[in-house]
């Protein structure tokens, strides 16, 4: 997303150096990795240091916002959703359509087109890049995990509960009642999905533990 | 920028703060900022603090950054410029400047416009495409943007790379060596140069003033 704020830290490192060793110890040609997980639970961070460490390590890796793919623009999408109703927040919100095309792009190595939230202007944006020479693509969002075609599935253990002061700081969000009732069905929805991962990542219990 | 990491401190808001009634006080329709300053300074932080201020105020702001604006690819700039010489190849030649006035002026004409965006992460230039419609002011950052014809507010932080050695390095953007010593004090004599263009000035200690 253009104009986000990450908060970056040593955990968010260690997750991603510990992905990044199993990955590379088994990729062969295309990769490409997601990251679940429920809101503010550091997917983007992981994203993000493994972006960097995979270009320390001389690898060009894209990076994919799911955020990005909501068919409903920001500004829109709390009208919206008290309308159609709490059951309308979940998986049917992105377009997935979109994120399959982008991943068949990189695939074939083709140039690619995808939106790109501008989170001053609330407008969406498009980028267009070229999939050719990248070796991983990186797509995190809440139900990432859904991607099948995906190489390895990340999923962050933390609820949305624990990451309340998180959502606070990062002031995306205010936290009314409304809001309370959306975290609630996202959690709901990610938990269903979780055992589509293969990979979790437990921040909690001590930040070198990492299960596969 | 794609991959950007901000590091976004209280300074930034404090003088974001000082500057907003500037840029409140004359409003209008299409007006444009910049901020010049050496790299370090905090320029990209101060326009984003300053496009979310504006956001509260209800002003619609796209920050532009004009390092995505560099004729020659990031992976090729070295190489040019130690082969044309530091002297000669680093300063306001280096940008595509034709491109920058043809996307202000897709602002300025509530255009579409397609506008280059650098992937920190794989080095690559990507390509941005944004509707201007709607979008009352932009801020235009990066290290001579002040220089930059037709803006309605100059802002030139006087921070130096001395003093801003310390977070480039945190920041990691580039690599610390002594040929990038040498493109800094280039850069520094250039930027230093436009100071009389100023309308305001940011001081070492984030304190703002008027230059007239």
């Amino acid at each position: 997303m253009l104009n986000d704020i990450l908060l970056l830290n040593k955990k968010h490192e260690n997750a991603a150096q510990t992905i990044l060793e199993k990955v590379l110890d088994e990729r062969k040609g295309k990769y490409i990795i997601t990251i679940s997980g429920e809101v503010e639970t550091g997917k983007c961070e992981v994203a993000h240091m493994l972006g960097r460490l995979m270009k320390k390590a001389g690898y060009k890796a894209k990076l994919l916002h799911m955020d990005n793919y909501y068919r409903i623009p920001p500004l829109e999408r709390t009208d919206w959703r008290k309308k159609h109703g709490i059951e309308s927040v979940g998986a049917e919100e992105y377009e997935w359509h979109l994120i399959y095309r982008n991943i068949i792009d990189f695939r074939s190595s083709e140039k690619s087109s995808f939106p790109c939230v501008d989170l001053f202007t609330g407008q969406i944006d498009h980028i267009t890049t070229d999939f050719k020479g990248i070796d991983f693509l990186i797509i995190e969002g809440l139900y990432s995990m859904k991607i099948e075609d995906a190489n390895l599935k990340v999923f962050i253990e933390m609820t949305y509960r624990e990451t309340l002061e998180e959502q606070k700081l990062s002031g995306k969000e205010e936290l009314d009642e409304f809001r309370m009732q959306v975290l609630e069905r996202e959690h709901q929805v990610v938990q269903s999905l979780k055992p589509l991962a293969d990979f979790y990542l437990d921040f909690d219990t001590a930040s070198e533990i990492f299960h596969f | 920028m794609l991959g950007d990491v901000l590091l976004i401190a209280e300074k930034h808001e404090n003088a974001a703060k000082e500057i907003l009634p500037y840029i409140l006080s004359n409003r209008k329709n299409k007006f444009m900022i910049a901020v010049s300053g050496e790299s370090g300074s905090g320029k990209t932080e101060l326009s984003h603090v300053l496009a979310k201020m504006l956001r509260k105020e209800g002003i619609v702001c796209k920050p532009i950054h004009i390092d995505n604006y560099y004729r020659i690819h990031p992976l090729e700039r070295t190489e040019w410029r130690k082969k044309n010489g530091i002297e000669t190849a680093v300063g306001l030649g280096e940008y595509d400047w034709d491109t920058i006035y043809k996307n202000i002026n897709d602002f300025k004409n509530d255009r579409v416009s397609t506008m280059p965006c650098i992937d920190l992460v794989t080095e690559q230039v990507d390509q941005l495409t944004t509707d201007f419609k709607g979008v009352e002011m932009i801020i235009v950052d990066g290290l001579y943007a002040i220089n930059t014809e037709g803006i309605d507010l100059r802002v030139f932080i006087e921070l130096t790379y001395h003093e801003t050695k310390k977070a480039q390095v945190v920041r990691g953007k580039e690599p610390q060596n002594e040929y990038r010593m040498q493109v800094l004090e280039r850069e520094h004599q250039v930027v230093q140069s436009l100071r009389s263009k100023a309308d305001l000035f940011i001081s070492k200690e984030y304190q703002v003033r008027e230059a007239h």
